[in-house]
């Protein structure tokens, strides 16, 4: 098995140049097609079509009794192209949603499809061999001639959509606008749907008629996470889809017997679950990351806000504060406590001495700044939103860490600097 | 009440749409002046937003046609600009608060050409008229639903028409927003600008509008308002809804009866 992974990397075999080249693209451009689809809402329409596309190669080969290219992928072209027909017409002229619609034809053209093939297999016509990997794909098989085929055709459909980047870009975001400014929007929707026709049938060749919904949309899924530019996407997915592509087909060529297709949505699956863990602002452990922070800045605060609570009642600023005068008025535990003093320090909010703590300069100002919010939401939710007093601390305990000094600004204008709260507490101003 | 005008810059006649065989406008014949800040007004389901959209040709019509300044529609796209409901589109579209803008020049580019730098700085200087300059590399899935319209107008101001239509720009958005947008309307009308606005807020009808469309299913009235925004006449619009006519869309829907022989 080494041994052919090592002869893959030589490149000795040119067949391995052919495969590896070919499966980049093919994937490449299914990736970049499905990044519309994706967008368009219409992620299923790429399963409906693979499907579809099966009776249609059937078909051609029984009526010619050859493999020749072109007339399989006219075939696949056409029945492709007739399931969104038969989709669309569905959803317009019943009461069927467009999922259930999918779900009917993908079925009924797939079922005949496999009528079909059976037939063709039973037939003992010899040319048919290979026919079956339409159901899985093997790229890893495939020759110099059908690279060349579908590479070209991947190449022709990533070319198009350049071409028509800004029309296909304005009709997936605002259709009735770019109808709107003259637009043939029907003939770029008609222009779309055939190239992800095309992206199918090519892509059917890496991962098979089954899989084949994945490689148009997981690219896209996962590129998401990364950018929020159509630009940026469209280029991360086809990277995606095309290193997902070459993949597969490497694992299948150290394992022969491991087929193509799942491979390589094995390895696009990782390439999601990956995104949506780590990327940075979307993934999943970025915003874990962010709660914590937001977490640990509420804890900080209230303290900052304790020890501004206790100096007023003392009516004593410059003291050090003890621990059990603080848990009285935030009860966190003792540990935790003491995290939040020694941070505080580190911030240079509190300073230490032998008798406890106590805030520095800048520490008071900033406390007196939470006070002051808290205060101020307190007001503002008695006065204009007509909440009884003794309902507005809670709110005003969480609000007053996320206003920013544009909102304080406005929040003092639109009081007219009150003096007191609504529970008659004095508002600390700088 | 209903005034028909000398030279109309839009002039429709005898309009009835439908959706999915649902008649929602009947027999609308009206008449517009050039230069006006125009509201079209009516209660839910009134098919305000219908006929913007039969006007636009995004819908086909039953019955009537449409022309502005006296020549279809085809001939004068260019010189008109229509401003979709702030929620018939995806705000997680990635995308930036400077390429939607952009996407008013589309018209003007035409297929395959790519924007030059004219286009650049008039999408600049639209985004500066509605105070979103500094947000132009914003993505537009964080803004506010405030900023969300004022990038619609920036991208309407961009396309340079003299025909304004605007469905529900202050639906939803901040009164800083709603008073920077109409300050910015008054503008446009000053310079001759023809503009139409769907709006449901009837306090603020009087003060922002020079001419109204009272609208229910069927036209109430058309005129300027000091003479269409009477009390008779919104009752007429809001009033006890007309029954007989909802009963008879909804009969025609379920037994999919054509609208017109």
């Amino acid at each position: 098995m080494w041994e052919n992974a090592l002869s893959f990397f030589d490149f000795d075999d040119t067949n391995v140049i052919y495969v590896s080249l070919g499966t980049i693209i093919l994937g490449a451009g299914a990736a970049v097609v499905g990044s519309f689809t994706f967008f368009r809402k219409k992620a299923l329409i790429g399963d409906a079509i693979a499907h579809a596309i099966l009776p249609g190669v059937c078909l051609a080969f029984i009526l010619s009794g050859t493999k020749n290219y072109f007339l399989l992928i006219s075939g696949a072209f056409f029945t492709g192209w007739l399931s969104i027909i038969a989709v669309d017409y569905i959803v317009k002229k019943s009461k069927i949603k467009e999922d259930t619609a999918i779900g009917l034809i993908l079925s009924v053209f797939f079922g005949v499809g496999i009528m079909l093939l059976t037939y063709i297999q039973q037939s003992g016509n010899a040319a048919q061999t290979g026919l079956d990997s339409f159901l899985f794909g093997k790229a890893a098989s495939m020759l110099a001639q059908d690279v060349i085929v579908f590479s070209a055709i991947s190449i022709i459909l990533v070319f198009m959509i350049l071409l028509f980047y800004k029309e296909l870009k304005l009709i997936t975001y605002d259709k009735d606008f770019a109808q709107s400014i003259g637009l043939p929007v029907k003939w770029i929707e008609f222009l779309l749907s055939s190239l992800t026709v095309l992206a199918v049938v090519t892509g059917i060749q890496a991962v098979g008629v089954v899989l084949m919904a994945a490689l148009l949309i997981t690219p896209t899924a996962a590129a998401k996470y990364w950018s929020g530019s159509l630009s940026v996407i469209l280029i991360l997915a086809a990277i995606i889809g095309g290193f997902s592509g070459v993949s597969g087909a490497f694992i299948s060529y150290i394992a022969p017997n491991m087929p193509t297709g799942p491979w390589v949505v094995m390895v696009l699956s990782l390439f999601a679950i990956f995104s949506i863990l780590f990327a940075p602002k979307k993934g999943y452990f970025s915003r874990l990351l962010q709660q914590l922070k937001n977490r640990k800045q509420i804890q900080d605060e209230n303290i900052l806000k304790a020890f501004h609570q206790i100096a007023e009642a003392e009516d004593n600023f410059g003291e050090a504060k003890s621990l059990e005068k603080l848990r009285e008025k935030r009860y966190y535990t003792t540990r935790l406590m003491k995290r939040i003093l020694l941070r505080l320090k580190r911030q240079g909010y509190l300073r230490r001495t032998k008798e406890g703590f106590f805030l520095s300069d800048y520490g008071q100002r900033k406390a007196a700044r939470l006070v002051k919010l808290h205060r101020l939401w307190e007001l503002y939710l008695t006065e204009y939103l007509r909440i009884a007093p003794d309902h507005v601390h809670e709110d005003a305990d969480t609000i007053e860490h996320i206003i920013t000094p544009e909102l304080e600004k406005r929040l003092e204008e639109k009081l007219g600097y009150p003096e007191v709260d609504p529970h008659n507490s004095k508002i600390p101003y700088d | 009440m209903i005034k028909q005008v000398e030279n109309p810059i839009i002039e429709i006649h005898d309009l009835s749409v439908a959706y999915e065989r649902k008649p929602v406008l009947w027999d609308v014949d009206l008449s517009l002046p050039e230069g006006q800040l125009i509201g079209i007004i009516g209660p839910n389901g009134a098919g305000k937003s219908t006929l913007l959209k039969a006007i636009m040709g995004l819908l086909p019509l039953n019955s009537g046609y449409i022309q502005i300044n006296g020549k279809p529609l085809e001939e004068m796209r260019h010189k008109i600009s229509y401003v979709p409901q702030r929620e018939s589109v995806d705000w997680d579209f990635p995308t930036s608060v400077y390429e939607v803008v952009m996407m008013g020049r589309y018209g003007q580019l035409g297929l395959f050409n790519r924007p030059k730098k004219a286009d650049a700085e008039i999408v600049m200087d639209s985004l500066r008229k509605v105070g979103m300059d500094e947000f132009k590399n914003r993505q537009i899935s964080q803004l506010s639903g405030g900023q969300q319209q004022r990038v619609f107008l920036a991208r309407a101001l961009a396309q340079q028409a003299d025909i304004y239509f605007m469905d529900e720009p202050f639906a939803g958005v901040d009164a800083a927003t709603e008073k920077a947008i109409i300050k910015l309307l008054g503008e446009m009308s000053a310079q001759n600008k023809t503009v139409i606005v769907v709006h449901h807020d009837l306090q603020s009808v009087a003060k922002y509008f020079d001419w109204i469309i009272l609208l229910n299913m069927r036209l109430v009235a058309s005129g300027p308002i000091n003479e269409a925004f009477t009390p008779e006449l919104l009752q007429e619009t809001y009033g006890g809804k007309l029954t007989l006519l909802t009963e008879i869309s909804d009969l025609i829907q379920k037994h999919r009866f054509p609208n017109r022989e």
